[in-house]
Order: structure tokens, then sequence, then C-alpha cells
């Protein structure tokens, strides 16, 4: 049996007062929840259960998704959509859940005002296109990128001190400024690599001018899954708009300000230190990139910055693209202040503390590794293989246990070929890892497959699925194991685990350590490495960036504003070929310009946010006022690409997510992915307009009473 | 304990036509199907209610599907659309609404069934004669001398699925792509008895369209990096390589006994015994030269190892769907049985090499013969994916019908109308003899003729999903749309500017007319002209096979459910 479920909004261009459209509300309502994760300065929320009472914290809309209930159709296409994003970029998640919910909002406006829906489908999907087309350039290709940031830190100071006077100037609060003051005691902030003219007013300006990292901690309250959605709004909601002011005087609770500030330069020492940087520019270019791309995620940015440098020096060598992802693991010890956290070459992973005399044992000794690709246990068998189970088996002489037997032929196996030391993908039998212990042999287990692989090209071992294949082929030769030892030369112990470092000659891996003293911020702490890693990996892809700080949305503006008056320029040479095209249509009826409006209002609202979230702007009426005074800027000036690559060069565009660079002359720059953000637009746009054009759900359930006697009944029609 | 239970006696419903249930159920049907068809369809999600996968679709063929009915005359109706789109792919919304509007027409008619059965019959031919023949002013022929023609059919049918969520250069791309793929699976050498090859897609989700291509060969996925790079693999001296092809599991499980138990002493592991039977296959396949075995199943890790040192590669988990392109393509037989290896069963290759694409690996099968290839086909997510899988799917099916038949209908309503036209034009020009023979009177005719007729304009009427008026012209019968809003006061030739299927523009005085609904009064009507030119670059053109077939089908469904008289329902 089949239910029907005719729409909830029942053919909207027939009934004008039913145009509400429930999807596109969903979906608004969803997206509302992920204001406060837009920009460089993120407020994060605390996701509480309620059945156990356990609190996580997060900072991206993947994680917020995740922990949102979504069983409506339209939740589980948002999801959809948010997973496919992080999946193909890792990045602009955020702005792909933000732009959902602004531009839902935008058309279920257009609905209210009779707009027919395929002349929003229609114009709403030719003007993103014509967007996207005309921002194109505002992209700098990585190679002039470099250039400018090269050369940028190597110019003297002379220009610099002005653009900081005009941040300043354009820092709406005064109050705020205060807190800032306050809140920064001048003593941990130790310029590196200072220069000797640098002066020392303008340091102090950039440092009120950016935000900072460890603010971005206020927590809002949201509501777990299985709570309706509604009740996540009400919670995030109130705290948009207040905690931004209110977070500073609070943030030495959340902050690790101080802290991270000093380990960030104590991390350079301690992580891989890379030769001479100034004389070359090239390999220091990557390391600006990945700043600019930062975001303010200063931490993050530092460790990325080790890893493209050591990545470089052993490319010369190899010849290998600039940075490799593929490389690249993390480590998450809990426990240790943020200070400790580092990029070390090798493969640093967490061992129990039984392992660690093996560990001193094999210290400075040369190893025969195995690596393995399933489990190390005596029930573990390869996926595809169908346990039997009609065999039965016939003991005549009970005498020594299976388990036994199987561990014993199994460290036999490993000591006739003498390895000491073996990786395996999935979990090892404890009473074999104990066995090996004693014969002081190294078990390491939940190794990924890409640390396999290069441990396998580098020691010449094969993957193997079971002891029993074992040959001396498979077996390879040159891996060293130490503890891993923290930057004071200490070997860390954790209590329940222990960290070690295991290289190999010519091993091209890398561990970003990633250390935290709240377990809670761990899960944040580890997407944001990745986020900013997959930024500039995927800004070399495509070879060029956008300028950043909310340019492209700015010329998006303007460029809508453009068409608005000027409708004949957007249809395009081919559409005049085209028939019966309701673009066309649309134009004649002058819904074209409500339709670009609602477009245009999506990025607007998004700037609106962002300057909020940073406190750029102290209202959204502020900052909507800041907005359009740089829209009729750009529309006198004639250009108005050229206006804002100006003020983009001047950097005092909306001055906004320039990052808490003080230690850096060049941080005001601020570039984003041009895919990704792209890529980002389209998707949301393409989720809200996919929504907009289903007009019916239909129910495959084979509950047909209990939908017949739920409070909705009356939305269902049965076939 | 068992419980005997009396059995329920069967229900008995006469001329269930008449019941209010089957026919609101009938006409609900209707609504939903209108409400999908065309470029600017409304979609449907399909889900289960209780959270997960969520269909975003407007085709027939995902909505019937999952669309089980209740009534049994809902249910014949879905029967004979659905096994419409199975040979054709194409036109099943079309089939589905003409038939629930003929039903719906037929039944306000007030005419015997069998009377109208006998009209309708005879109208069919008509339609049908006059689509075959060389006069008729809706069809088009296909040159495959050029690819435009093919190209606009490709588009049709890619632009009416908008939940593919495509814009205009990305329809343009996949058109090409799809065109391309389908060239690859022409033999080259024409024969008698040509069979055309087979064009694999390879779902790549959450990229973007543009990122699709075509490939020719087999693509196999490799989980994981478990080929070296760069691949070396054995040649035979003709150079070319060996294959051998296993359609059998060959992990090492199959000693365990459906049925029944084996009993073994401790110490023998059937495992084990299992494991050197695979190993013995494997030596014989190293001394056979093969280069690459295929299984479509998963290989035991030591088989695999064993291979592996021997410089055999090996690749597991192919897939079903997979077997039979394979097998095509290189010559090989499948493997069935590890005791039956015979030299006879291998197949040869031209050349085998890893590509990837996002992070999935691939090892890809060049063929010395291209009947085979791989469309990688990306969208931006799964639901949207999905829908486009289909669409490329009915493309492909519909250039393969075409080749079978170098013809195609104009699209965009415009045969509808245009046919509508012709039978209006026919209907009063015949004569009264064959009235005679078909035994009904001239009255009779006309009613059921108009009835047809407002059937068959419904159709292009539900291509229009706004507010907005649609027209025919009294020249050509085609079918125009005036956007939504204008007064009908105003002159229609200002308001229209292409018709739908894009062939005529607004040029001459085409006299147009509104196309009613329901209540038209009867129009007279010229015979329709055939257009001067018909060729233009951004033609919408419909597949001649499937509509053919659709405007039968429709025909001769809908009749069957007119003549149903009983309905007896098994309860028990």
């Amino acid at each position: 049996m089949v239910l029907n479920r005719s729409c909830l909004l029942p053919m909207a261009f027939r009934d004008v007062n039913a145009r509400r459209h429930i999807g596109l509300q969903q979906l608004s309502s969803l997206a509302l929840a992920g204001r406060t994760l837009l920009g460089p300065v993120k407020s994060c929320k605390f996701i509480v259960d309620e059945i156990t009472n356990e609190s996580t914290l997060i900072c991206s809309a993947v994680r917020l998704i995740e922990s949102l209930d979504l069983t409506s159709a339209a939740g589980q296409l948002l999801n959809e959509t948010i997973q496919a994003q992080t999946k193909e970029f890792k990045t602009g998640m955020s702005t792909l859940l933000f732009l959902v919910g602004a531009w839902s909002n935008a058309i279920v406006e257009c609905l209210q005002q009779n707009v027919p829906v395929s002349a929003i489908v229609s114009v709403m999907s030719e003007g993103l296109n014509s967007c996207c087309e005309r921002v194109q350039c505002l992209q700098i290709s990585i190679h002039d990128v470099n250039k400018e940031l090269c050369s940028s830190s190597v110019r003297p100071y002379a220009s610099k001190s002005k653009t900081c006077q005009t941040g300043c100037d354009s820092l709406p609060n005064s109050q705020l400024f205060l807190y800032f003051q306050k809140d920064i005691s001048v003593p941990e902030v130790i310029p590196m690599n200072s220069c000797s003219h640098q002066d020392d007013d303008c340091n102090f300006n950039k440092h009120l001018v950016s935000p900072l990292p460890g603010f971005d901690s206020v927590a809002s309250l949201v509501k777990p899954a299985g709570d309706k959605s509604t009740s996540v709004i009400s919670g995030s909601g109130v705290a948009t708009s207040s905690c931004n002011k209110q977070k500073l005087t609070h943030s030495r609770y959340f902050s690790t300000l101080g802290k991270s500030r000093f380990s960030s330069q104590q991390g350079n020492f301690q992580g891989y230190h890379l030769g001479p940087s100034a004389d070359s520019c090239e390999c220091r270019g990557l390391g600006h990139l990945a700043m600019a791309l930062s975001h303010g995620n200063e931490t993050s940015m530092k460790l990325l910055q080790s890893i493209v440098t050591y990545q470089q020096e052993t490319a010369k060598h190899s010849g290998s693209s600039q940075l490799n992802v593929a490389d690249i693991v993390t480590c998450c010890l809990v426990g240790l202040p943020e200070s400790y956290s580092c990029a070390s070459p090798g493969f640093v992973t967490l061992v129990s503390p039984e392992q660690v005399t093996v560990i001193k044992y094999f210290e400075d000794k040369l190893l025969r590794i195995l690596l393995i690709d399933g489990d190390l246990t005596e029930q573990y068998r390869h996926l595809g293989f169908n346990r039997p189970c009609n065999v039965r088996t016939i003991v005549e002489h009970p005498s020594l246990q299976e388990g036994d037997l199987w561990i014993s032929s199994m460290l036999d196996n490993l000591i006739k070929f003498e390895v000491n030391l073996v990786l395996v993908k999935g979990n090892v039998c404890k009473n074999l890892m104990e066995s090996c212990i004693a014969n002081s042999i190294l078990l390491v287990s939940s190794v990924t497959w890409n640390v396999l692989c290069a441990f396998g090209e580098v020691t010449g071992a094969q993957p193997v699925t079971y002891l029993s294949q074992l040959n001396a082929s498979c077996v390879g030769s040159g891996a060293q194991v130490e503890l891993w030892k923290a930057c004071d030369g200490r070997a860390m112990d954790l209590g329940e685990l222990v960290p070690v470092r295991i290289k190999a000659q010519g091993l091209p891996l890398l561990t970003a350590l990633l250390t935290t003293t709240v377990a809670s911020k761990m899960q944040f702490i580890e997407d944001q490495f990745w986020t900013l890693m997959y930024r500039l990996h995927h800004a070399l892809i495509d070879k060029k960036v956008f300028i950043g700080g909310g340019a492209v949305e700015l010329l998006c503006l303007s460029h809508i504003q453009m068409l608005v008056e000027q409708p004949l320029q957007l249809p395009n040479q081919n559409a005049a070929k085209e028939f019966h095209n309701p673009w066309q249509a649309a134009s004649a009826r002058g819904y074209n310009s409500v339709v670009l409006q609602a477009l245009a209002s999506g990025w607007k609202q998004y700037l609106l946010v962002v300057m909020c979230n940073t406190t750029k702007a102290a209202s959204e009426l502020e900052a909507c006022t800041s907005v359009d005074n740089y829209l009729r800027k750009a529309a006198d000036c004639g250009s108005p690409s050229a206006y804002i690559l100006n003020e983009f060069r001047r950097g005092c565009l909306l001055r906004d997510g320039a990052g808490p660079f003080t230690d850096h002359r060049e941080g005001l720059k601020v570039y984003d992915n041009v895919t990704a953000k792209t890529e980002a637009w389209r998707r949301a746009l393409d989720l809200v307009l996919l929504v907009l054009q289903t007009d019916a759900e239909i129910v495959t359930s084979p509950r047909k009473n209990q939908l017949l006697n739920s409070h909705v009944s009356s939305e269902f029609m049965f076939l | 304990m068992s419980r005997l239970e009396a059995k329920k006696p069967s229900l008995f419903i006469t001329d269930p036509l008449t019941k209010d249930g089957v026919s609101q159920s009938l006409s609900l049907l209707n609504r939903i199907l209108k409400s999908c068809y065309g470029p600017a369809g409304q979609l449907k999600q399909l889900h289960n209610g209780m959270g997960g996968y969520v269909c975003t679709t407007s085709q027939s063929s995902a909505i019937l599907s999952r669309l089980p009915v209740s009534h049994p005359v809902l249910g014949v109706l879905m029967a004979s659309v659905q096994n419409h789109i199975s040979r054709f792919s194409d036109c099943g919304l079309f089939t589905a609404i003409l038939c629930c509007s003929l039903i719906e027409n037929f039944k306000s008619l007030n005419i015997a069934s069998c009377t109208v059965i006998k009209i309708s019959k005879h109208l069919l031919s008509l339609c049908m004669d006059y689509l075959k023949s060389e006069t008729c002013g809706c069809r088009v022929a296909v040159d495959f001398s050029s690819v435009e023609t093919l190209l606009c059919l490709v588009r049709s049918v890619l632009r009416s699925k908008p939940a593919c969520m495509l814009n205009k250069t990305e329809v343009d791309h996949l058109a090409t792509l799809i065109l391309k793929a389908f060239l690859f699976t022409v033999p080259c050498h024409a024969e008698s008895n040509a069979v055309l090859g087979k064009c694999v897609i390879v779902p790549m989700k959450s990229r973007r369209v543009m990122d699709s291509a075509v490939l020719p060969g087999l693509l196999i996925e490799v989980p994981e990096i478990q080929l070296a790079k760069p691949l070396t693999v054995k040649r035979t001296c003709s150079n070319m390589i060996k294959i051998a092809l296993f359609c059998l599991s060959m992990s090492g499980d199959s000693f365990s006994p459906k049925e029944g138990t084996i009993t073994v002493h401790h110490g023998i592991s059937l495992e084990m015994s299992e494991l050197n039977q695979l190993l013995n296959v494997g030596k014989q396949l190293v001394n056979d030269e093969v280069g690459l075995v295929v299984c479509q199943k998963v290989i035991h890790p030591s088989l695999k190892q064993y291979l592996k040192e021997n410089g055999v590669i090996a690749v597991d988990r192919a897939g079903l769907s997979l077997m039979e392109p394979l097998s095509r393509m290189t010559g090989s037989k499948p493997i069935a049985s590890i005791h039956d290896l015979s030299p006879g069963c291998y197949g040869s290759l031209k050349d085998v090499c890893v590509e990837s694409f996002a992070s999935k690996n691939f090892v890809h099968l060049i063929p010395n013969d291209t009947v085979v290839c791989s469309l990688v086909l990306c969208n931006r997510n799964e639901t949207t994916w999905d829908e486009l899988k289909r669409a490329c799917e009915t493309a492909e099916h519909v250039l393969q019908l075409t080749l079978k038949e170098p013809l195609a209908l104009l699209g965009g309503g415009c045969t509808e109308t245009h046919l509508a036209s012709y039978i209006r034009y026919k209907s009063c020009s015949l004569s009264t003899s064959s009235f005679e023979d078909i035994g009904c009177s001239q009255t009779q005719y006309q009613l059921v003729a108009d009835g047809f007729c407002r059937s068959l304009e419904s159709v292009a009427r539900s291509l229009n999903h706004d507010e907005g008026e649609i027209l025919t012209d009294m020249v050509y019968g085609h079918c125009w749309f005036v956007p939504p809003g204008f007064p009908p006061a105003s002159s229609w030739s200002d308001l229209v500017s292409k018709c739908g299927c894009g062939v005529n523009g607004n040029g001459e005085n085409l006299k147009w007319r509104l196309l009613q609904g329901q209540f038209g009064s009867v129009v007279t009507q010229d015979c329709p002209k055939e257009p001067l030119v018909k060729a233009a670059d951004f033609l919408t053109l419909d597949c001649y096979a499937a509509k053919c077939s659709g405007l039968q089908v429709a025909l001769e469904t809908a009749n069957l459910i007119s003549d149903l008289l009983y309905v007896i329902k098994d309860q028990n």
C-alpha cells in the first residue's frame, strides 16, 4: 500500500494563499543554525545529547548537520549536498549551508509575489552563471600570488602603517577596541623574525584590527538531534548578535590565545625546521599562500606551513608535486597544551604503554617491517569470505587450546622471518600482542591504507592479509622506531597511550600532531587542520585563487545591480535561438529584477553575517550601510571590478578576515578557493531550486494506517 | 498447534470505472503524472517517510516503479505503461497521461464502450498510417551523416528531466558525450546481423557534470592502490594481453555445503585444501601466459599474492554488470568453475592501464575493437546523479531506436496538436461508407474523434505548468506557449515567438486559436501543412518508435480499461 502525500503546498501556482513552500521553509530553518559558523571568526556550538548528557563542541557545518535531526526529505537532501561538498572539497560547507538558507528565504518571498516557479528557476540559474563568469576577473594565478606575497614580504615597511590606520578607522566599535587592548597583554606578542625597523605602533594596531583565533570559542547552545529543528534555531539565534561582544569578556575561559600565540612560535622550532627561508622565494610563497587561505586560523596555518616547506624540500630531490595530501596524517594528542602542536616527519601514532620497552629496545636499530591489510585475529577472514556454517570438526584428543595454537604458529611465522615491526590495518588480537611484546615484536594497529602504502614503497614490504602468506619478499627493511619527543625533548606519557614515531629512509609521510588539553575541542581542531590543508590543495589544483575578504560577493552584488538596470544585457546570443524560452517570458513580465534581487540577497546576507560575526559591524544595519556604500562607490567608479581589486590591494576591502597575523607583515591579504567557492554556490542554488520545483512527496511506506492516524493525515492522499 | 480459518468470499465489483474511488484515484494519478511532464515539470520526492534516501524525480520510470497501487484498474494501466518503458525507455509519461485522458474523455461520452472501442481503433489506424506516410507533417528524417539531428534528440531527452539540474552548457556537453558513447557502440564493420555494443556508466557522484568523460573500453574500480605504477603486464608473442574472466567466487569459501553437514577430523582444514585448489588454478593461469585475471567476485588474498609474484595482474570484485560487456569486448568465456579451465576460455586485450578520476582508481581495459565504452558520469549529488543516469540511459536507448528507424517526431507538444488537427480534418472528410464499415453513426464518430483529439491536446497542454495560455495554429497545427499574465485581448502574434518544437517562427499570420480544455467547441480544420524548412539548430525532437508505441499502448490500454465489466478480488 502506498500513499501519496500530496504537496504541502498544493500546486503553488494555483492557490495564492498556499505560497508557503514547506520544503523551502525546512531548508531555511535548518540553515539558520549555521549562521554563526560563517566567516573567519566562528562561534562554536555545544551539541548536548539530552539522553546521555554528553556534549561536543562543533565549529563546522558538516558536524552541525551530522548532529541535526534530518528525517524530512528536504533535510536529507541538504545532508546529501553538504556531504558531497565535503567529499569533493572539504571546504565551503558553511558557505553552502548559509546560502541554502538565504536563497530559500528569498525564493519564498518571490513566490509570495506570484513569480512563477519556471521564471525563478531560469532567472536564478542564468544569473548565477553570469555572476560566476563575471567574477573570473577577480581570480589571480598562484604564480602571481606568490610573486605578490613574496615581494610584499621583502618590501620595506613604508606603506604598511598607513594601511593599518585605515583599517582601524573602519573598525566601527570603539568598545571592542578597548576590550582587545585589555585582553592582549603585550609581552605575549613576540614578533617572529621581526624587522628591526618595524614600527611598534603599527604592530599594535594590527593586533587590534585582527580577530584572534582564541576568541572564536563562544559557544551557543544547540539542542541535540532528535529534537525539532526549530528548537535549534531558537537556541543559536539569540547568541548570534550579542555574543560576539560578550565573548571578549568571557574569552579567557575558552580562549587559548596566550598559549597558542606562544606555542606557534615554539612549534616552529620543535617541528621540522627548514632551511633558510628568505632566499628561496618560491618555497616561501606556498607558505604565504597557506597563510592567505587560512583566514585567521593560526595554529593550523603554522602547521601547514612547516608541512609545505618540508614537502618542498623533499620534492627537490624527488621532483614530485608541491603538496601531497596523501602523505599527510594527523595524530591527536589530548592532554597536551596546544603549544605542542607540530609537524613531524614520519608516522606518529599511539601505542599502549606496555610496548614502550620494545620501542626503547629498538631505538637506533633498523627494523624488518611487515604490513597487514586486515585484522590480526584468529577469526578474521578477508572481505567476501563467507564463514562456513555446516562444517563440524571432531576433536579426538582435546589437548592444546585452539587459540594458543594459533598464537604460537603466528609468532613462529614472525620470528622465522625476523620481523620486528608489524603495521596492521585493523585490530590485533590481545593475546598475540602480549606474546609479541614478550618476543620484542612491535605491533601497531589501526594504520590507514595510505600509511601502509607509503611504508611499502620505501621499505619494499608487500602488504599481506594473513600471516600464513608470509614469505621473504613480503618483509621490508629499514624502518626505525622511537618514542615521540615533544619540543622540550621529553618523551610524552599521556597515561593510557604513548606516541611513537615510525620512520624509514626516504619515507614521504608527515604527521601533524594536534594537541589540546580540551578533549571536546579535538575534533574541530582536526577538522580545521584538514580544511586548511585542502584549501591549499585545491588552490594548487585550480592554479588560481579568488581575492578574498568578500570581494567576490561584492562584485556579484554589483554585477546583479547592473543586470537589473540593464536587463537586455543578460540573455546571451544563444538564447535568441532558443524556443519557448522561459527567460524571455520572465524578462517580458518584469520578474527579472525581482528574481535577480532574490539571488543578490543571498550574497548580501552572507556579507552582512560575516561582517557581524567578525565584529566588523555592530549590527546588520550598520553592515548593510557599509556594503551599500561600497556598491555605490563601485558603481560610481565605472568599473566595479577594478574598484574592488584596487580596494583589495590597498587592503581596506570590508576589512574582514584579515587574520591575526601580528608577526607577518603581509597578513592583510586574504584569498579564497575558486572552484570550491563557486561550486558551493552552485550546489546551494541547485538544492534550493530542486526543492522549489518539487510539488509533492510520495511516501512509499507500507504503514498506511499509521499515517491515517497521524495528525497530518489530512495532507495525504491515497492511491 | 495450527488453526484453520474459514476462507473469505471473493469480492465482486461490477462496472469498476463508474465507482467513485476509482475515478478519483485515476484523476489523482493523472494529476501527478501531468505535473511531472516536460522541461518545466514539477518534481516528486519519493521516500519511505522514515528518513534515508530521497529520490527526486520527474521520470515515469522512477515514479511508476515505486508507486504500487491498490486498485486493479490502476494496476493494469501502470503495468502496460511500465512494459512500454521497459521496451522503449522514452515517452512513458506521454503514454500514461494520454491513457488517463482517453479513459476520462471516453467515459464522459455516454456511448456504448464497444462502439467507442471500434471508432478509436479506426482513429488509431488513421494516426499510424499518417505517421508512417511520407506526407506526414510532424516527422523528420534523421540524417546519420551529420550529428545535428542526433544531438537534438539527445538534448530533448536531457532537457525534459529538470531534476538533473543541468544548465545549457552542461546539457550540450553531456549530449555530445552520450552521442560519442553511442557511436563507439556501433560496430565499424557492418555485417548483416550487426549487434550494437554497450556503453557502461561509471558512477562518479559529487563531482561537476563537466568532469564527465567517455573512454573506449571498460573501467574496473580498484578500491585501493593495489597496483604498482607504472603497470607492467605480461604479453603474448603477438603483443596481446591474454585475459581470463571468472564469474565465480574465488575467495576460498565454496567448500561450505548449502545443505547438510560436513564432518571433518580435527587437523584437516577444508579452507587449506580449497586454497590449494585455487593455487593450482593460479599455476595453470601462469603457465598459460595469462596476463590479466578478472574475477566477478572476490579472489583469495593468497591467490592474488601468487599471481602478483608471477607478474599476473589480478582484479577482483568487477561486479555482475560488467561480465557481459567484458566477455563481449575480450572474446573470453566467463569461467564458472575452477575445474573447467581451458585455453579456449581466454580472451585478449590490446592494453591495460591505470586511470584515476577524483579519488577513485580504475584499471582501464582497452580492447582491439571498441564496441564497448565507458561513460564516466558525474553530477553534484546522489539524487541528481541517479536522475541523470536514468536520463542518459534513456537517451542512449533513443539513439539505438533511431538507428533502427531513422525518423524523429517534432517535440514540444507539436506532434500531439498536429495529429489532433489532422484527425479533426480527417474525421470530417470520411465517406459515409466508412461509418457503415465501422458500424457507427457519423455523430458518434465525430464525438469519439473529438474526445481523442482533446486527449492528445491535453498531453500538449500538460507541458505548461504556469498560468500562461497554450495555442495551436490553423496552418501547421503546431503548439505555441504564451507566457503567463497577458490579457487575452492582445494579439497572439505579439506574444509568441516560436512553436514548441522550434520549427516555426511567428513570421506569417498563422491564425492561432486557444487550445481548449474539456469543453471546447468542435473545430473545423483544414489538413495541417508540413512546415517548409525542417532543419533548425535547436529543434526539440522525440523518439519516433517510442512515441508511436506510446500512442498505441495508451489507446489499447484505455480501450481495455473502458471495457472492464467486473473485478473479482480474492480477499484471503
